[in-house]
């Protein structure tokens, strides 16, 4: 136990020297994709809790994401409220939207609720259109900038990224209050054998449930907070290729770790601008192949990967 | 009452094609028990390529057997390359997998033919003609035709030749084929390669209505998961029946439910997916065997 | 002359070893039974021989080093063997299930031939041979694993536990087919078996395997009279 909370307290320094070096040493442009990224990173920790621990693959988190995005963009710019004051909305109609995407899924498992939620993630994009008197339609809705604190006006963006990491911090905090709770424990156990799980009184109904309400509930606070990063967002930002890249970056960063979703949240955003970078219109491709690549050397994700080749250089030293 | 027929038909004709890429769905899982998520774009790249062969002035019939001829190909290497070594990975990994296949043939189809929308000649002749007061299409009695005659094939060679028995047997227990002498693996190889000839057919029987272009077959591709789970994941003949089921409910769905309309018309495949999955899991046709699809 | 050479075999399942050091032979047309109880090795033996398991050791069939060889290949060189459990092709026909055993052999008029042959043995499965394979009763699908392999017209057959599940009166029938194949085709027997008392009524020689080692070996007629090996080896209640 001592050892757990001494890694966790290694974790957390070493996570804070990173967000605080990129915070000096990031240019301004770079910070706002920084914000972007752990936007995705927040809807990703959802995911991973119901991929890592529920044993579910959601193909809609993008759409859920879009949702809280939405949420936000509505709130503000129809009915004028701050956007900072919108993330609580937007998490709490996506948790509601979760669960109603929840209630059926609760009898699907594995790839059934992968075709399922991949048919709601192609049929979103087409829905915003149509409620186009609400969405704004191709159009999209603009979301103002939250209101910079004086010291900070020259760098607006830095502001931004500290409000992305401020949410990461509450998703984080939520997920482990999970993970670590009686809750964990009980998908843990449902996820590794519904019987026997069922059988110790663990309530398969209400986890799964309460699974996805979380997920999704943080998939709609990763949405607000690329709604308020981006400024400005429209139905192109949430077609059903965003799902499967919430997935791709889940799984790449490594399912049941909560570094993970950061790694992932950076891949989906700056493998692919990296990979323009060599070359403009190669770039897709060299993301596809670089996903593929870690897949088959690294089927645990990146930070599975790195944990491995850690301990394994540790065992050597010691022995 | 014509326009319910009419519907029909024109519903049956576009299930033809989501029967089509739904068949090469379920050929692969039955094979290597893996949903790919990559088959619509596999297919688009080999329309693409038949598109540039006709740009090369090689003759419409040609260029769709040459194409065709490389999407066996594209089919086998796939399997050899990222496939096989992936096969005893958990059902995540296989999905990211396969995902990736999306990714990467659609951003192949981008970077070489660009994201602008390309228009694709028909395989068969404008017009059509009619029975009584609805009128039916060449086009879709010929994309029937073909899937009648992929079906017919399909049957013949699983039923009727050696090398369909040991594909069904590879299909059906690896270690049991091993033990015949089954070589498994090429087994395995072939169901990719003639899934992904199926698939293509679908892409460029599809192409002319759609405009070819990289993202052509995404929402196709979900149509066509609906087809299969309808019809039952180990049943070819369920993919066909399902994949005409979808698009003959989705063509009425968007007439006659005012809610869906036609801009909403991918409702209907996720309603009846998700009946399907609450009411009988293995779908009309499949077997018990593959609840825990 | 030796048929089936086995030296110094070890198999593993990841790190744990299943075999250790076995060595035997079977000589051609020798009907062989290797004994021994639950969980001594016997099913992991035939799959390293067949070609399921890779191994340590040789493994010499007809002089040649198996090592190397894919299944398929030992399978043509004329090394059957049918599978603990049968290992039918449970929704495929009757048919279908011989034909798959014929899936090496080129010659169409050969297999036809080879049916004919196997159904006139097993009349009960040219009865059902529109059936499908999982319909038949634990018996028949016994014939019908025979009658597969036998399809491959293999030199060396391996059979893992034909007497699992079935009744005495039965297992008696297909252990005499074998020794009417033995005696009359000169095909040779290697059955893995834990029905000590009936198998050696048929078997020329047994070994027995404990815990992944041959512990000992004998003629049946010393073995089937050697108490003290059925009491500590075979479980068999003295
Ligand atoms: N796939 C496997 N993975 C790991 N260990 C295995 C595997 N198969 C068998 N073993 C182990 O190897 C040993 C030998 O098993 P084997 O199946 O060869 O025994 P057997 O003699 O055929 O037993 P039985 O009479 O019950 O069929 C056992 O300890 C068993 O637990
Ligand atoms: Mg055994």
């Amino acid at each position: 136990m001592r050892d757990l909370s001494l890694s966790t307290a290694i974790k957390l320094s070493l996570f804070a020297i990173v967000a605080a070096s990129i915070s000096v040493f990031a240019p301004a442009y770079a910070l706002q994709q920084v914000a972007i990224a752990i936007a995705y990173a927040i809807a990703i920790l959802g995911l991973n809790l119901l991929m890592g621990y529920a044993g579910q693959i959601c193909l809609a988190q993008g759409t859920l994401f879009g949702v809280g995005a939405y949420v936000t963009a509505i709130l503000n710019a129809t009915y004028g409220v701050s956007p900072l004051a919108t993330l609580p909305v937007a998490a709490a109609v996506s948790a509601a939207v979760g669960l109603l995407i929840g209630l059926p899924a609760l009898r699907l498992q594995g790839l059934q609720l992968a075709i399922v939620t991949f048919g709601i993630a192609a049929a979103f994009p087409q829905l915003l259109l149509k409620l186009g008197s609400l969405t704004g339609g191709v159009s999209g809705l603009p979301v103002d900038a939250p209101e910079t604190p004086g010291f900070m006006t020259d760098v607006p963006e830095l502001w931004l990224y500290l409000i992305a990491l401020a949410c990461a911090g509450i998703g984080a905090l939520l997920v482990s209050r999970v993970l670590f709770g009686d809750a964990g424990r009980a998908l843990r156990a449902q996820r590794d054998n519904p019987q026997i799980a069922q059988a110790l009184g663990v309530n398969l109904t209400r986890t799964r449930l309460w699974a996805f309400a979380t997920s999704s509930a943080l998939a709609g606070l990763g949405g607000g907070v690329f709604a308020i990063v981006s400024g400005f967002i429209s139905p192109e930002s949430f077609l059903a290729i965003l799902s499967i890249n919430i997935v791709i970056g889940s799984i790449v960063g490594g399912v049941t770790s909560m570094a993970g979703a950061f790694v992932g949240g950076l891949f989906m955003v700056f493998v692919p601008s990296w990979a323009s970078d060599i070359n403009l219109s190669l770039g897709n491709l060299i993301y596809g192949l670089a996903l593929i690549l870690i897949m088959m050397v690294a089927r645990n994700g990146i930070t599975g990967f790195i944990e491995k080749w850690i301990s394994m250089i540790f065992r050597r030293a010691a022995g | 009452m014509s326009l319910f027929f009419q519907l029909v038909t024109s519903g049956l004709a576009t299930g033809a094609i989501y029967a089509a890429l739904a068949l090469a769905l379920v050929l692969i899982f039955r094979a290597t028990n893996v949903v790919n998520f990559g088959q619509g774009e596999m297919a688009t790249f080999s329309a693409y390529c038949t598109w540039q062969l006709m740009q090369w002035g090689v003759p419409l019939w040609l260029a769709v057997l040459a194409s065709l001829v490389g999407a066996f190909a594209i089919g086998i290497v796939t399997f050899r390359l990222i496939i096989r070594p992936m096969m005893d990975a958990p059902v995540e990994a296989t999905v990211v997998i396969t995902l990736g296949i999306l990714v990467l043939f659609q951003a192949a189809c981008m970077w070489i033919w660009g994201a602008e929308q390309l228009s694709f000649p028909s395989l068969f002749p404008g017009g059509g003609f009619g029975i009584g007061e609805v009128r039916v299409l060449a086009s879709a009695v010929g994309t029937l035709a073909i899937l009648l005659a992929i079906a017919l094939a399909m049957g013949f060679i699983f039923r009727f030749t050696k090398l369909g028995l040991s594909m069904r047997a590879a299909a059906f227990d690896r270690t049991r084929s091993v033990l015949v002498g089954v070589d498994v693996e090429r087994m395995l190889m072939l169901g990719w390669g003639f899934a992904s000839v199926i698939g293509a057919l679908a892409a460029i029987l599809i192409a002319p209505r759609l405009f070819l272009s990289p993202t052509m077959m995404t929402p196709i591709l979900f149509y066509a998961l609906a087809a299969a789970t309808l019809g039952g994941w180990d049943s070819p003949l369920g993919a066909i029946v399902g994949g005409l089921a979808v698009g003959v409910t989705e063509s009425l769905g968007a007439s006659y439910l005012p809610f869906v309309g036609a801009d909403m018309r991918i409702a209907v495949p996720i309603a009846l997916t998700l009946i399907i999955l609450l009411v009988k899991p293995v779908g009309l046709f499949g077997s018990y065997k593959v609840t825990k699809l | 002359m030796t048929l089936l050479d086995i030296r110094d075999l070890s198999v593993f399942y990841g790190k744990t070893q299943a075999l250790f050091d076995c060595s035997f032979s079977v000589g051609e047309g020798e009907f062989v039974a290797l004994l021994g109880s639950n969980g001594a090795g016997k099913t992991t033996l035939l799959r390293a021989v067949s070609g399921l398991l890779p191994f340590k050791g040789s493994v010499f069939y007809a002089g040649k080093a198996l090592d190397k060889i894919s299944a398929q290949t030992r399978l043509a060189l004329g090394v059957a063997h049918i599978p603990q459990g049968r290992g039918t092709f449970t929704e495929f026909t009757v048919e279908e299930n011989l034909s798959l055993g014929a899936t090496i052999v080129a010659s169409r008029s050969q297999v036809r031939e080879d049916k004919e042959r196997w159904y006139e043995t097993f009349p009960r499965l040219r009865e059902r041979r529109n059936q499908l394979a999982g319909n038949l009763s634990g018996g028949e699908q016994q014939m019908l694993a025979v009658a597969r392999a036998l399809m491959s017209r293999p030199k060396l057959l391996m059979c893992d536990e034909p007497s699992l599940g079935l009744a005495p009166s039965i297992t008696q029938e297909i252990l005499a087919i074998f020794k009417s194949l033995n005696k009359e085709n000169g095909m040779t027997l290697l059955v893995v078996e834990q029905n000590v008392d009936i198998t050696l009524q048929y078997a020329d020689r047994a070994f027995v395997i404990e815990a992944g080692q041959i512990v000992a070996s004998g003629t049946a007629s010393d073995l089937i009279g050697n108490e003290d090996i059925k009491k500590s080896y075979l479980g068999v209640a003295g």
